[in-house]
């Protein structure tokens, strides 16, 4: 195990090199853009009345310590990382002085229920599907759904989700139009709420799964379809194993190698379909967080969930990589 | 004097196409020959891409059924085998070859695992001594032995390796009979006739006749017993091998000469079984 050993610490620091690389350019490309948060509530607070200009000059050096905005970018850069080691990200600008990674505990749990559940169902009913397609391949009710899914799948996302939303919450309302839970619930661990929270979810969880099936199950199916000539699989056909073991053992075991990278790029790219999904839905998530931030022109919150957001894509791949040579003997170590 | 197998004016007809419209492709018309029992022979079957000669290898190695005459092995018509058992028995006897050795083991499972699981379905043994000595003395026959293979995946092997493997887990079961269905096309040049060899000495010394689909010339002279050549799913000459390749009258066999033989052909072909049988003969 020695080769598997320095290969764990070659993409260790791959990790590292990457979140490092990816946080950096993340921080200048915020700190470059025209919008400063100072300024912004200055004119917020100037805007109630004639204020002084030495009131003026005060009020900017207090919110200056205060946002932790004071001196030039190498500067700031320097004290930013050394707040991010700790796990801190500072307070947010636009909620003041509520801290960065509170706001965002308070989003990630919404976006990695919605997402990551409704990713997995798409992974799993897309490859089961995909690959019973695959194999049974004159099967008319397989045959329809693989039409159904292909013509499904280059429907852009926002265009089908807006449809459900029109169908199920608008023509025929029996889905929420937006939101996470009913208005008027506090949030707490019991049945009303819970029952809620799931009643909410359905129509942005149906959008992820219809949209994401299409492609697991074309590659499943394209990957099945070709192992199934493989020689060792007739072999196995003629030997009478059952058909049901060729298509699990055989045949699904070999294809799923390369749908579970899928699996898990998407799993850790979720982020970047939360904003749209939840933009849509009205969803209280991460995607909706980062837009409104955005507009707010609150770098520290833009910041944190940019972190966060590299941070599991980069997790998500060496995680990938470090099981890759423990799922396929063929990915050498060294 | 009794049939090891007999097939008897045997087609295929596939249907292509799909809702818009279909129409059928005869892939095998009108082909009959039988193998004797207790007369291990090597026959070849010949033929370029798309003469039917891999669709003859199926419906053989009953995986695809025939659409008109029979295959019957030793009496028993393949096309009634349908249970797992008769599967079994059917395949203990007759064992198949495939044409890309890279293909004919799972990428994610040890070869030897192969061998052993043979061993244990088709000659019901399952203590892990004998299982290994059986792995071990099939491997042996091929010039491996299971110390070579054993805890290893497909691809630390090379293709050489791996389609003895796979022959040696086709000798397994004891069989009667292999289809070998173009078991050289795709292992390299100095290999082939090592491969070649080896069918020569699995018929003489352990009696197993030898249906070789192949679309090698050279080969199929050197080892062939018996021969049919295959045009367009239909037998377009068939007989003793040294005679139909030394003088073929059919004009696609002709063809089929000119274009793979240079015209030094016989002297290349004699040559060549003198210098493979003196060399070559398998360790």
């Amino acid at each position: 195990m020695h080769g598997y050993g320095q290969y764990i610490l070659k993409r260790l620091g791959q990790f590292v090199l990457v979140v490092f690389v990816g946080i950096s350019i993340t921080f200048f490309v915020t700190h470059l853009t025209p919008i400063d948060p100072v300024e912004t509530t200055i004119s917020a607070a100037a805007a109630f009345g004639s204020t002084s200009p030495e009131a003026i000059a005060m009020l900017r050096e207090t919110l200056r310590e205060l946002y932790g905005t004071e001196g030039n970018v190498i500067q700031q850069y320097v004290t930013f990382w050394g707040r991010i080691l700790q796990g801190d990200f500072g307070p947010s600008l636009s909620a003041f002085p509520t801290p960065v990674s509170e706001l965002i505990a308070r989003a990630l749990p919404w976006t990695i229920g919605l997402l990551v559940t409704a990713t997995i169902i798409a992974w799993v009913l897309g490859n089961i599907l995909g690959g019973l397609a695959g194999y049974y391949r004159s099967n008319v009710l397989l045959k329809m759904s693989g039409v159904l899914a292909m013509g499904l799948h280059p429907i852009p996302y926002y265009i089908v989700a807006f449809v459900l939303l029109i169908l199920f919450a608008y023509v025929w309302p029996i889905f929420p139009l937006s939101g996470g839970y009913r208005m008027n619930l506090a949030p707490r661990w019991d049945a009303t709420f819970i029952l809620s929270v799931l009643y909410h979810s359905i129509l942005p969880a149906l959008s992820l799964i219809l949209v994401g099936l299409g492609s697991w199950f074309m590659g499943m199916r394209a990957l099945v379809s070709n192992i199934v000539t493989e020689d060792y699989v007739q072999y196995a056909e003629l030997g009478g194993v059952n058909r049901r073991r060729i298509l699990s053992r055989y045949v699904m075991r070999n294809a799923l190698v390369p749908q579970m990278t899928g699996l898990a790029m998407s799993l850790g790219a979720i982020f970047n379909g939360a904003i749209i999904t939840e933009e849509v839905f009205g969803y209280p998530g991460i995607g909706s967080l980062l837009v409104d931030a955005v507009h707010a022109g609150d770098y520290s919150l833009v910041l944190g969930i940019t972190t966060i957001s590299i941070v599991s894509v980069a997790a998500a791949v060496l995680i990938i990589d470090l099981a890759y040579p423990l799922l396929d003997p063929r990915v050498k170590v060294a | 004097m009794t049939h090891l197998l007999e097939v008897d004016k045997v087609g295929k007809t596939y249907a292509m196409g799909g809702i818009l419209g279909s129409h059928r492709v005869r892939a095998v018309e009108n082909v009959s020959f039988a193998l004797e029992a207790g007369r291990p022979e090597i026959f070849t079957v010949i033929g370029e891409s798309g003469s039917g000669k891999s669709t003859l290898a199926r419906m053989i190695l009953a995986s695809v059924p025939p659409s008109d005459g029979a295959i019957r092995f030793e009496g028993q018509d393949v096309a009634a085998i349908k249970s797992r058992r008769d599967r079994l028995a059917f395949m203990k006897r007759v064992q198949p070859i495939f044409q890309n050795p890279f293909e004919a083991f799972n990428p994610l499972k040890k070869v030897d695992r192969y061998l052993f699981m043979t061993a244990r379905r088709f000659n019901g043994v399952s203590r892990r001594d004998e299982v290994e000595r059986q792995a071990d003395e099939a491997l042996r026959k091929v010039g491996l032995s299971l110390a070579e293979v054993k805890g290893r995946f497909p691809h630390e092997l090379s293709g050489g390796q791996l389609q003895r493997i796979a022959i040696a887990r086709a000798l397994i079961p004891g069989p009667a009979l292999i289809v070998a269905d173009e078991p050289v096309s795709m292992v390299d040049a100095s290999l082939r006739t090592s491969i070649v060899n080896l069918f020569m000495t699995l018929r003489d010394d352990l009696g197993v006749s030898i249906i070789y689909i192949t679309h090698d010339l050279a080969t199929a002279y050197y080892i062939s017993d018996r021969i049919i050549i295959m045009q367009k799913g239909e037998v377009v000459e068939a007989g003793d091998a040294r005679t139909v390749l030394a003088d073929p009258q059919h004009p696609y066999s002709r063809e089929l000469k000119a274009a793979v033989l240079s015209p030094d052909a016989a002297i290349t072909g004699s040559a060549l079984a003198e210098t493979d049988a003196a060399t070559l003969e398998p360790t």
